[in-house]
């Protein structure tokens, strides 16, 4: 029995190697962003006195017009991206629309390299007169953040049972009213995490963000990245700003991740 | 309409204008000589940006930079993410919050995540090199012939948990039984993984790899934020060279053929992939 006392020892040490690996560099920026910068410079400190400089100057600084605007971009994207990802994935679901072509179009839409897409938009949006708004990053962030929301709610509409739709029908049901009180209501647990999932898809996006968002007016991604590039190392503020994009979603993925395999999969595997 | 297809209808616009359009225009700019800052003035050369494109040995060091960093990453969230994910599943404390708390990582933002190891790693101001160099080592993560390698180590850090989540839930799904069974016949606990559990993962197990391999070839943010590219052009990748050339350079219908080039070869992939899903989901 000692070999299997060995094994599960083994196992625990795993674990807590593994739970260290992901706390550990967070907790050094959770503590870098109390550190003064000379503090900073000696990086095996672990005494210091705290300070708030750097909270207070950051959440003084133009950094929440930035959370606003990706909050903004990513609340428009998830809001379309449900609607017509619903109706979709409720029609490739229930009656294979369009066959397997339509399934394969989506999975590779939701892969498709960005660079392919970003400089088209770029260029329309110049031509529209577009550049400078949000606009452009909104139809950029739909590209991807359609297709993974339909992919991941096709999975979910094709595991309500057809018995409960035949009964509606028979009740009297038009067959939109079917879909919407009836089917809608089913998948209700799906949809909210595949909205969830989407918004921190748009949340997280930098690489459309930089290219194609006004320089004085951006989102997240692209200010978190500014405390590096313009204005020198400024170590203490950048941590502050990484906690601030880092906490909403951490929280937010609490409550996706039971249904996440499921919608990962399209469905191929029960999460 | 049929009721489907007006259901379909919707989805189809956003990615007909989404995805639809701006593909077809990427395609037609690679046949162009479209630069950003010539006002639109476009003539059709041809193959003559593919041509460019592909004779540029940059290129080509560019798509073997991204290829040594696909396979290194994806190979080691393979290996380690199968482990944690075998040592949650016989786990019996705490499970909840192991799961939620080793998630984790996938969900941050990719550039938060680059910028923190920029300077976690960082030869003044990390706290590794500074630990490594209190027991007498010195080692520079973004030195030559390290950087890349450093890179995947990010890339590691932040998406063994997508593993993790899809491998556990793979081996949650597999049937008790033929384990059972093994185990009564006497087979040892590395003979019951190997022949048992292995083969009834692998699906799973080819659907992770392919996704986050397709996921791991568009790396931008990590090098955005810690390398540029650098030393030389050991880090420069396809997605990172391509921002270069577009934006940078204002070449965008060169980038547009490098972009193309690149689809092709996740073309490739996506059909293995979805040949695969399909497979997963008759069973």
């Amino acid at each position: 029995m000692n070999r299997f006392k060995l094994i599960d020892a083994g196992r625990i040490l795993l674990l807590v190697v593994a739970v260290a690996a992901v706390a550990l560099p967070l907790l050094w920026v959770a503590l870098a962003s109390f550190k003064t910068p000379a503090d900073l410079n000696q990086p095996g400190i672990l005494w210091f006195t705290p300070t708030m400089a750097n909270w207070t100057e950051v959440l003084s600084s133009d950094i929440f017009a930035a959370v606003g605007r990706s909050v903004l971009v990513a609340t428009i994207t998830v809001a379309i991206a449900v609607v017509v990802g619903s109706m979709g994935a409720y029609s490739i679901a229930r009656f294979s629309t369009g066959g397997s072509l339509s399934r394969f179009g989506i999975l590779a839409a939701q892969v498709l390299p960005p660079a392919v897409l970003v400089f088209p938009f770029l260029s329309v949006a110049y031509m529209l007169r577009l550049n400078g708004t949000l606009v452009p990053i909104i139809f950029s962030h739909l590209s991807f953040v359609v297709p993974v929301v339909t992919w991941f709610l096709i999975g979910f509409f094709a595991a309500v049972p057809k018995e409960i739709e035949e009964q509606a029908r028979v009740d009297g049901f038009g067959r939109f009213d079917t879909f919407r009180l009836v089917v809608l209501p089913q998948v209700l647990p799906g949809i909210g995490a595949a909205a969830i999932f989407g918004f921190t898809l748009s949340w997280n996006d930098m690489f459309y963000g930089l290219i194609l968002s006004p320089s004085n007016s951006t989102i997240l991604p692209v200010a978190i990245a500014g405390f590096n590039t313009f204005r020198g190392v400024e170590l203490g503020p950048m941590s502050v700003a990484i906690l601030i994009a880092i906490i909403p979603v951490v929280i937010a993925s609490f409550f996706v991740q039971k249904r996440l395999v499921q919608g990962i999969s399209g469905g191929a595997v029960k999460g | 309409m049929k009721f489907q297809n007006a259901m379909m209808a919707p989805l189809l616009s956003v990615m007909a204008v989404a995805v639809g359009f701006p593909l077809l225009y990427s395609f037609w700019l690679g046949f162009t000589s479209y630069q950003l800052v010539s006002g639109g003035v476009t003539d059709f050369v041809g193959l003559d940006n593919y041509i460019r494109v592909l004779s540029d040995p940059d290129y080509w060091a560019s798509l073997s930079a991204t290829a040594t960093y696909v396979f290194l990453s994806v190979t080691f969230e393979l290996i380690i993410g199968l482990t944690i994910a075998l040592a949650l599943q016989s786990q019996k404390w705490f499970t909840n919050f192991t799961r939620s708390f080793l998630l984790a990582p996938m969900f941050i933002t990719p550039i938060a995540v680059g910028l923190m190891f920029r300077f976690f790693l960082n030869d003044q101001l990390g706290a590794i090199p500074y630990y490594l160099d209190q027991v007498g080592l010195s080692y520079d993560f973004f030195g030559s012939g390290r950087a890349l390698i450093s890179l995947a180590f990010i890339d590691v850090w932040q998406w063994t948990p997508f593993m993790v989540l899809l491998l556990l839930a793979g081996l949650e799904s597999i049937p008790k039984q033929p384990v059972e069974a093994a185990r009564v016949d006497g087979a040892n606990r590395f003979y019951i993984f190997r022949r048992v559990t292995l083969p009834m993962l692998s699906p799973i197990l080819i659907v992770a790899v392919l996704l986050r391999g397709l996921d791991a070839l568009k790396v931008f943010e990590y090098v955005y934020a810690t390398t540029r590219g650098g030393p030389g052009i050991e880090t420069k990748t396809i997605q990172y060279l391509t921002y270069q050339n577009g934006i940078s350079y204002f070449r965008l219908a060169e980038a547009s053929a490098m972009a193309f080039i690149l689809l092709i070869i996740v073309m490739g992939v996506i059909v293995l992939l979805f040949r695969r899903l399909e497979r997963v989901n008759v069973r």
